[in-house]
């Protein structure tokens, strides 16, 4: 196995590589974002292989990872994609999987067969975690598919193999998985895998839904519910399925996104799964391997009507900096996004009204999401990637969503204001959060059924000052997922976030963590807490750098 | 419209004597009265009637029971007594209401003073006072027919429809030939409840011989849609061949909600609103298929215009109570919630939601004991329990809370349990 230890505690890596197109004119007076995708030259269009026949799964389909798969200091995408049905075999290039090497010229470079990522035996693919799960150096992916998943280990060269059958990652037959998200549970340095899964489905048993003639995507209710899964990561590449004994497969859901977070401060990190129709679920970690679902306790199961809607991707950060994870779940139109406040680490308070989220919320059909400081002012905003679940009328198709943060207490709909290529309206499905030009501002990448992904970069014009945190751990996993960052300003303002790939749905976000300062530029303190119980201190850190940190022996 | 109700004979005891009046026939009238002393009968109507409201035709007609009292207690010679008859028989609602209470200043027990006044009262839209008197009319003679079918006039005139169902309910009780005069308003209050298997229970005899009658097959069909009945769909038909109305496109549309065709349902509601915005439900169903298409700002704004007709109209306050709450606007749709438990006191749903303002206003025991008596009450109310649940872990109570949470979910997973359907989200 590989190592590669950072030669110092901090090193300082490079940025501002490259500028958006269209920064020179800008659209609009905050930041905004371009499409660059255009400029590259590559093959994948989000394919669900939609041919008339409505198949259940066509709806989730097109999701995307951010990471540095070669350590360039770049960031990549990568994107799943959908196969042809009812074969659910990948029989043509176009259901091909996809990775995009970031050239650092504002292009990307299709390496996917050359990575060995096509995926021809995968079937139909849904979400992808990367994560270095073996913490050699170099990030590896997980994808969910209907079928088999699949363990990839990046091999360092530029390529990836599948290891899924040495790994012991298996799963019951049938087992539609949607997402899944790295994890150390047990702090044991080794990053674990929860995944999200949603139903038992084959094409043979696929469903035919409809009235009068016209056939629609069947509701949830008519699939059975199933447990999500949890995977220990037992090292030398081997996981053990913990499904029963840490207490999960007792809580039967129809899940969909997941999000990471240490919601009660113990220092273990919990999980919440957004399900489907059915309430959702909190996994609180019992700090001895096992889970307790505490969706009731934490007032998050439902909403506040107690109803179960249709839960669809989720995001915890710390929305108003106040030192905890708050949580956020998308939906479709006519329901209430859900957004909730942590009350101090005991539960959770349900805020869509007070926040404005539910009337900002009613008209979309939110999938992926997640809390993006888009501007720098040190407040999450909050995107959604939207689109129907069926195209049945003249709103199906939607545009995004970007939902602005204001002082911690509300959000405003800056949706038409950050540009056109923003704007567009499909069926939007996964979205990455990735600072991929390393200028401190967080772009995104969205995939859209039917589309080429949109690769939509901030055009970071406010002049708003950043510090992008890259943890690599020791004692803790090597990406330092679970770490839980604090961040005071030379004011004395306090931010916080944490190490997660997971956000959204289907997708994995750039692990690297952002904060925006606003207008500060002197950072007084930037205090990490590793997963192995370690904490570390640095001060006087500068503004607008991307700081590596390793962390601390002790 | 044809509808007419035929006459019945009945008593009522007034102070010390013994009157016998005869009630003429009550009417369903566009405009009309309902009971009325007179002996013209009413045996047609225009058809232009049927896109005339019914619950106003109703409604509008309860006063004059108590007015025609004066002809039931003709037999006190009291002059001050004949003044106020004489006022009020021509009209002078004002010199009657203050000549009544002059008489009662000095026979305070003469109930035939009192149930007139209460009518004088009813008549210059002072219903409020008129319970009030009938009331305490009600106090010397509890079992007094008249009086409680005027009294349940008033209440159904003010939107208590609970309070004035069970006023008609105990005069037909204490006087059966009422039964077929009380019918028809009966059944409105019951579908205003959401009572329809009652309305249905009601209004089924009648089918056969009313059929045709476009007030008849209007809440004859909402009583069929409400309770979910397939012949709601043949009594709009029905009503289809007395040509296009409000009331057809409202049922229609209703259904069609139900049936989540939401396309058509819209079309069919919006022209029902166009064609009457008076029509009582109107709004309010359009209002809920906006809900559902995400427009709450038009939803808001059609329970607006429905309670703007008719303030205690249950389900626009209901929905209005749930969006405040949506708002976390937590005193604002306590007010809307409370209104709506007026209409329908008792009402599972809406006692759940108060309940849930309490609890997220951070009134813990107050939402526990609520939830505590509705599940009782309700036993198979699977979000009052997980409600509850989550009020007894806040509390510390986690025993309570699994107990709570473990019956929630069985009853969820019996309602999953049933099959959906073919239908989308």
């Amino acid at each position: 196995m590989r190592r590669w230890w950072a030669g110092a505690a901090v090193c300082v890596a490079g940025y501002g590589l490259w500028v958006a197109a269209g920064r020179a004119q800008p659209e609009a007076k905050g930041p905004h974002f371009t499409d660059i995708a255009p400029k590259s030259d590559f093959r994948y269009k989000t394919d669900n292989n939609f041919t008339g026949r409505k198949y259940f799964p066509q709806t989730m389909c097109g999701g995307v990872a951010a990471f540095d798969f070669d350590n360039d200091g770049r960031m990549d995408l990568f994107f799943t994609n959908g196969a042809k049905l009812p074969e659910m075999e990948k029989t043509d290039p176009r259901f091909y999987n996809c990775l995009l090497r970031n050239r650092g010229d504002g292009t990307f470079e299709d390496v996917t067969a050359r990575a060995g990522l096509l995926g021809k035996d995968l079937g139909f693919s849904f979400g992808v975690a990367a994560g270095d799960y073996d913490n050699d150096g170099y990030e590896d992916l997980f994808i969910c598919n209907a079928g088999r998943n699949t363990l990839y280990h990046n091999n360092g060269d530029g390529t990836f193999s599948d290891v899924t059958e040495r790994s012991g990652i298996t799963k019951p037959k049938d087992l539609l998985s949607v997402a899944a998200a790295w994890f150390d549970y047990d702090n044991d340095g080794k990053l674990d895998l929860i995944v999200s899964n949603y139903t038992l489905w084959t094409p043979q048993t696929d469903k035919v839904c409809g009235v009068n003639g016209q056939e629609y995507y069947c509701h949830p209710k008519i699939y059975p519910s199933v447990a999500h899964r949890l995977y220990h990561n037992l090292g030398n590449g081997r996981f053990e399925d913990v499904t029963d004994s840490a207490g999960f497969g007792k809580e039967l859901g129809k899940g969909m996104g997941i999000a990471i977070a240490d919601f009660n401060g113990d220092g273990y990190m919990d999980v919440f799964v957004a399900n489907d129709t059915v309430r959702n679920f909190l996994f609180i970690n019992q700090k001895n391997g096992t889970f307790k679902e505490s969706g009731y306790e934490w007032g998050v199961a439902y909403d506040e009507n107690g109803n179960a809607h249709s839960s669809m991707g989720a995001d915890a950060k710390d929305y108003d900096n106040d030192g905890f994870p708050d949580l956020f779940y998308n939906n479709l139109k006519g329901q209430i996004w859900g957004l909730f406040h942590n009350m101090g680490g005991k539960y959770m308070r349900y805020v869509s009204g007070m926040s404005h989220i539910s009337r900002l919320s009613e008209h979309s059909s939110g999938w992926s999401n997640g809390f993006i400081d888009y501007n720098n002012d040190g407040w999450k905003d909050l995107y959604s990637s939207n689109g129907d679940i069926d195209d049945m009328g003249q709103v199906s198709r939607q545009p995004d969503t970007l939902f602005e943060n204001v002082d911690g207490k509300e959000f405003r709909d800056v949706s038409t204001q950050v540009g056109a290529d923003f704007a567009h309206a499909g069926f939007q499905r996964g979205s990455a959060f990735v600072d991929l030009n390393n200028d401190g501002f967080p772009d995104l990448v969205v995939t859209s059924l039917f589309e080429r992904p949109r690769i939509l970069m901030n055009s970071a014009d406010n002049g708003n000052h950043w510090l992008l945190v890259n943890t690599v751990g020791r004692r803790s996993n090597r990406d330092g997922i679970g770490a839980a960052l604090k961040l005071t300003t030379g004011s004395g303002r306090t931010l916080y976030n944490h190490v997660t790939t997971s956000d959204g749905f289907m997708s994995s976000s750039d692990k690297r963590v952002h904060f925006g300062l606003g207008s500060e530029k002197a950072i007084e303190s930037l205090e990490i807490r590793w997963p192995s119980g370690i904490v570390q201190t640095l001060k006087k850190v500068k503004a607008d750098q991307i700081l590596t940190v390793t962390e601390a022996a002790k | 419209m044809s509808t007419a109700m035929r006459s019945a004979r009945w008593n009522i005891v007034a102070g010390t004597g013994r009157a016998v009046a005869r009630l003429g026939k009550l009417k369903l009238a566009p405009r009309g009265t309902c009971f009325s002393l007179s002996k013209r009968a009413q045996l047609a109507r225009d058809r232009r009637a049927m896109n005339t409201p019914l619950w106003p035709r109703l409604s509008k007609s309860f006063f004059v029971l108590a007015l025609v009292a004066s002809a039931l207690f003709a037999q006190q010679p009291d002059e001050l007594l004949q003044h106020a008859i004489s006022l009020h028989q021509a009209g002078d609602l004002d010199g009657a209401i203050k000549a009544y209470r002059d008489y009662l200043a000095v026979e305070p027990d003469s109930l035939q003073a009192r149930s007139n006044l209460g009518a004088a009262l009813a008549r210059a839209g002072r219903y409020d006072e008129a319970i009030a008197e009938y009331n305490l009319g009600l106090q010397k003679s509890p079992d007094n027919p008249a009086l409680l079918m005027n009294l349940g006039l008033a209440y159904y005139k003010t939107g208590r429809h609970a309070e004035a169902a069970a006023r008609f309910e105990r005069a037909v009780a204490l006087s059966p030939q009422f039964q077929e005069q009380v019918t028809l308003l009966l059944a409105a209050c019951y579908n205003t409840l959401g009572r329809y298997k009652e309305a249905v229970a009601l209004l089924a005899p009648l089918e056969k011989d009313k059929a045709g009658d476009a007030g008849f097959d209007y809440l004859y069909g909402t009583a069929l849609i409400g309770d979910g009945q397939e012949g709601g769909a043949a009594v709009i038909n029905r009503i289809l061949s007395h040509g296009d109305s409000a009331e057809v496109h409202l049922l229609r549309g209703t259904l069609e909600l139900t049936a989540h065709d939401s396309d058509t349902a819209r079309a069919d509601l919006e022209k029902a609103v166009a064609l009457n915005p008076r029509l009582p439900g109107a709004h309010t169903r359009l209002g809920e298929l906006l809900l559902t298409l995400g427009e709450s700002e038009r939803a808001r704004a059609a329970f607006t215009q429905e309670l703007a007709l008719d303030p205690d109209e249950f389900t626009s306050n209901l929905n209005m109570g749930v969006l405040a709450k949506q708002d976390q606007g937590y005193a604002e749709a306590r007010r809307y919630l409370e209104r709506a438990l007026r209409t329908r006191p008792n009402d599972p749903g809406v006692r759940y939601q108060i309940a849930n303002v309490d609890l997220a206003t951070g009134d813990l025991e107050t939402a526990r004991q609520s939830l505590e008596v509705l599940t009782k009450e309700s036993p198979d109310f699977a979000e009052a329990h997980a409600t509850l649940a989550t009020v007894y872990y806040r509390l510390n109570r986690s025993a309570d809370g699994d107990r709570e949470r473990a019956i929630s979910q069985k009853l969820m997973d019996q309602r999953d349990a049933v099959p959906v359907g073919s239908r989308p989200r």
